[in-house]
């Protein structure tokens, strides 16, 4: 980025919020978005992932769902200024 | 809306009311959910429910009108519960009104199999053992895929 900072909102559900401690925050991703103005997913669960082995562990297991914007996506989804993106496990309502 | 969400109880009578209401319905079918007192091998007290308010309430609306438009709904309507629950309190109501009961009765199914995997909702079971969050189950992920297949019509 030029300048200024890029963030978006991270939720956290069940047992990841749990497993991290934190059930939501603001998140800048400018430093993942230098090289490119897209970032995906999948570079903000790198970012995220540099928190700690708990968040790498917690944010790469194998059936962690994400959800931009209240719509479940792939890790290519591309992210930008004010998205809300959720991770959390399979949902088990009804 | 034809979705709520809530943490009080279901009133059956009243969902019922305000889904046929004073329209000259064909066919109507409901569904309702209820806590058991049991998972598998364990004895369960009392259930948590977290959800995630507004892609819930977005999930569910999609999901209801697609219900709708595959079977011809003339009304539907979900209603999910969040927060704590005793044993026997009512977790989900869905309900349909279409021509026929055929069309009814698969619209609720296909809503109850849809919300179980899409909707936003973890549940956390309490009992003598302690707290556990409830895992998915493949049964439920399966019940889900066939509606996307040509099997189910």
């Amino acid at each position: 980025m030029v300048s200024g900072s890029v963030c978006i909102r991270i939720k956290l559900f069940s047992t990841l919020r749990e497993a991290l401690g934190e059930s939501e925050f603001q998140l800048n991703i400018s430093e993942v978005s230098e090289s490119s103005a897209e970032v995906d997913v999948a570079a903000v669960k790198r970012l995220l992932s540099q928190r700690g082995a708990h968040w790498k562990e917690a944010l790469n297991q194998p059936n962690l769902v994400h959800a931009l914007n209240h719509k479940v996506v792939f890790t290519d989804a591309l992210v930008s200024e004010g998205d809300e993106l959720a991770f959390f496990p399979p949902m088990t309502g009804g | 809306m034809p979705v709520a969400l809530q943490a009080e109880a279901i009133d059956i009578a009243t969902e019922y009311a305000r889904l046929v209401g004073d329209k000259p319905g064909a066919a109507v079918a409901t569904f309702t959910g209820y806590v058991r007192d049991h998972s598998d091998q364990h004895v369960v007290t009392e259930l948590e429910l977290e959800h995630y308010p507004e892609m819930a309430l977005k999930i569910l609306e999609d999901l209801g009108q697609s219900a709708a438009e595959r079977f011809g709904l003339s009304d539907w309507r979900i209603v999910h519960r969040f927060g704590r629950l005793a044993v026997s309190e009512t977790i989900v109501w869905v309900g349909a009104v279409a021509d026929h009961r055929g069309e009814a009765i698969s619209a609720c199914e296909l809503m109850m199999d849809t919300l179980k995997t899409d909707a936003p909702f973890w549940k956390r079971e309490q009992g003598p053992g302690g707290e556990q969050w409830v895992a998915s189950r493949d049964s439920d992920a399966q019940r889900r895929a066939r509606w996307q297949s040509e099997e189910v019509q």
